[in-house]
């Protein structure tokens, strides 16, 4: 599909308007920490502001394994044990933070989330155990890991892929009929590990228990009337999310082969999980990962035209040269553009937030739903099977 | 920053003595107390607004930080603006205090325009609403300010030195009281912080503006029963909050541990944001009796992590075990009321 359309006559266009693979794959595991993200907030509707830390110790833990610093875990054990290890991890911190943090709700849950989450930060980016620098955080060397991370079934090399930003397999001839570069191999192959994450998820939110997560945020005195010890509901729910998200830190790990705390334990990580689910729709699981597309891809599009794609040499392509040399308040309108809208994604993600919050409450993917009657999926059955919505 | 580690500190108990003994010295007793006055002033500074803000509106506002950082940066801009080489000491003083009058009438320009046409807007929504809106207030902010210093060439990440340059010279050095020297810039801090905490604590209970606020902190809908314009109240907090945030930040573009920087912003939100919730969410005593708090732990541990056991990252660290120990114990905070911020 990608290849059509970025081929076809309208290549530019396409090829400036969509995401590349490059960017695919951190959409992909950084939509799973959304993804957990919003599990807690958006479901039962406890904001936890320090979610950063499950990310960031699912991360850590991956490169610190690699690096042969845990005692009875080689430097050589498979990715997938790692993954596991990292979200057993983040659900137990998630556990011990949970036990303290939900005496509390509201704003004051969402700071002591904050604070445990910055004390985490705070420590790590001092821990001289973790790295040389811890500043500027661990990576993997090259010693230990050649290639890089495999994902798939531990100890079946022939079951297991390499992943990597860097490194990784690419396939030649797959089923015959495709050669797959390293990249496009990471993109299946991670997207694989989210596509069980969020089956998962999906699961555990229809079922029951996720029931009963939906009437704690929809009012936690009555779901305790009922019978239910809400605390432990919390909790869990509260690990659960904290696994997914080690889960997704240790993909991230895996991916890019270094870590630093800004862009693991930082509150700002967490601030951009939000960012992702807002947009894409707190309380619809799948949302937070369409959010990160649509907030990355906008990324894409307003960033310098470097890396193919982007605003810039579309618009270089179509607009005359005389019209981007007319001046206007003392600049020529290419350098207007250069201001005001390369690289400053930033600055409209914000702008396209604040929107969101007013006029978009459901987000992205809960408009959609709200318009349709229900789940995109079931709309098909709805409309042709005659399905009771 | 020095590179400090954590794990090869090396304490003997001996060293833990002689620093106890140290630590208990006069002049150094008298410097921790004046370097912890003058954080607490200034996180009393910030965490004002911040305190009057949710109070009243139960608004925790995620740009204040932003708009703090915003204030440092006009501040500055103003003293370079005014101030050359040659301007004496007395002059640069006035200029300061005329320049906290234009920054505290920008900023709350500023945040009255904000809170009409956007965060009154969501007031009958939960509550979770105001935390989004202000949050993606402060990355516009940011980035504009960013675009605003690439424009003028002035660096975006490093602290702006020439705003340092424009301090007259006796806040700049270390001044002799008796025995001991303080740092000139923490006197004027604290100065500052409790010329500013007073004159909140004075428009709160002497005016009869003060009033009306009070009254729809306790209860709004008694309030506007009462014939108490209470949206218009609304506004004026929100305007006073923010310039009272941009004063603060035209104080801190003045010290060199902190100056003025886009980062600022998250550097003083996230204290700001523990003093308030310290202090219990929206009350004016609990803000300045949980700053001073945070400001004396603060120097303390700054004072013997530095000195004697060498792990810079630990103030910072204290100030969130403070919350989260808090916390726990009460919480509500150490002034708050039980329910009180409970959505």
């Amino acid at each position: 599909m990608y290849h059509v359309a970025t081929t076809s006559q309208f290549g530019l266009v396409f090829e400036s308007f969509l995401p590349q693979v490059q960017t695919m794959t951190p959409i992909l595991y950084f939509g799973l920490f959304a993804m957990s993200f919003d599990f807690i907030s958006g479901y039962t509707g406890y904001l936890s502001f320090g979610h950063a830390v499950f990310y960031g110790t699912g991360a850590y833990l991956v490169i610190v394994i690699a690096n042969g610093k845990i005692p009875l875990l080689a430097a050589g054990t498979p990715f997938m044990i790692s993954v596991v290890l990292a979200a057993v991890l983040a659900a137990l911190i998630a556990v011990a933070i949970g036990l303290v943090s939900f005496r509390l709700t509201g704003v004051y849950f969402a700071m002591i989330t904050l604070g445990f989450a910055q004390v985490f930060y705070v420590f790590i980016r001092g821990w001289d155990w973790v790295a040389t620098a811890p500043r500027d955080g661990p990576s993997v060397s090259f010693g230990t890991h050649p290639e890089g991370f495999r994902i798939g079934i531990p100890y079946v090399d022939g079951a297991s892929y390499a992943i990597g930003r860097l490194y990784g397999s690419g396939l030649e001839g797959f089923l015959g009929l495709f050669d797959l570069s390293t990249t496009v191999v990471s993109f299946y192959m991670i997207g694989l590990v989210v596509l069980v994450c969020y089956l998962a998820m999906q699961r555990i939110i229809h079922s029951p228990f996720g029931r009963v997560m939906i009437a704690i945020r929809e009012n936690e005195e009555r779901a305790r009337a009922i019978g239910y010890n809400t605390f432990y509901y919390k909790l869990g729910a509260f690990a659960i999310s904290g696994a997914f998200a080690g889960v997704a830190g240790a993909l991230f790990a895996g991916y890019r082969r270094s870590v630093t705390p800004e862009n693991t334990f930082y509150f700002l990580t967490t601030g951009d999980a939000l960012l992702s689910s807002i947009i894409g729709g707190l309380g619809t699981l799948a949302g937070p990962l369409y959010g990160r597309l649509f907030e990355q891809g906008l990324d894409e599009f307003l960033s310098k035209g470097s890396e193919g794609g982007g605003l810039l040499p579309m618009l270089q392509e179509y607009l005359s040269r005389s019209i981007l040399e007319t001046n206007a308040l003392g600049l020529t309108i290419e350098e207007m553009i250069d201001a005001f809208i390369n690289g400053r994604a930033s600055l409209y993600v914000g702008i396209v937030f604040v929107l969101f919050v007013l006029f978009v409450p459901n987000g992205l993917l809960g408009s959609l739903r709200e318009r349709v009657g229900g789940p995109i999926a079931k709309l098909p059955g709805r409309l042709f099977g005659g399905e009771k919505p | 920053m020095i590179d400090a580690t954590l794990f090869t500190a090396e304490v003997v108990p001996l060293s833990i003595v002689d620093a106890f003994v140290e630590f208990l010295h006069p002049s150094e007793l008298v410097g921790v107390l004046v370097d912890g006055l003058s954080k607490a002033a200034i996180y009393a500074m910030i965490a004002g607004g911040l305190t009057l803000i949710f109070g009243l509106m139960g608004v925790l506002n995620f740009a204040h930080g932003s708009l703090t950082m915003v204030g440092a940066y006009l501040g500055g801009a103003i003293m370079v603006l005014s101030v050359s080489s040659a301007t004496g000491p007395m002059t640069r003083l006035a200029f300061f205090f005329v320049g906290i009058v234009v920054v505290f009438g920008a900023l709350s320009a500023v945040g009255g325009a904000l809170e009409i046409s956007l965060i009154r807007r969501l007031y009958d929504r939960p509550p979770i609403a105001q935390i989004l809106l202000t949050f993606g207030l402060t990355l516009i902010i940011d980035e504009l300010m960013r675009i605003v210093l690439e424009f003028y060439d002035l660096q975006p990440r490093a602290d702006w030195i020439a705003a340092w340059g424009t301090k007259p010279w006796f806040l700049s050095q270390r001044l002799s009281i008796g025995p001991v020297d303080v740092r000139g810039l923490a006197l004027f801090e604290i100065l500052m912080g409790v010329l500013t905490v007073g004159a909140i604590w004075a428009f709160l209970t002497r005016t009869r503006y003060g009033l009306f606020i009070r009254a729809g902190s306790e209860d709004s809908e008694m309030a506007s029963a009462l014939g108490i314009d209470v949206r218009r109240v609304f506004t004026v907090v929100f305007a006073m909050g923010t310039g009272v945030a941009g004063v603060a930040g035209m104080l801190l573009m003045w010290d060199t541990l902190w100056g003025a920087s886009v980062p600022l912003g998250a550097e003083t939100l996230l204290p700001a944001f523990v003093v308030v919730i310290i202090g219990g969410l929206g009350t004016f005593r609990g803000t300045v009796v949980a700053a001073l708090l945070v400001g004396m732990v603060d120097a303390v541990m700054t004072w013997w992590f530095v000195n004697e056991i060498r792990f810079t990252g630990l103030p910072e660290l204290t100030i969130f075990l403070i919350l989260v120990i808090v916390l726990i114990v009460r919480p509500q905070g150490l002034y708050g009321v039980e329910g009180v911020g409970g959505h």
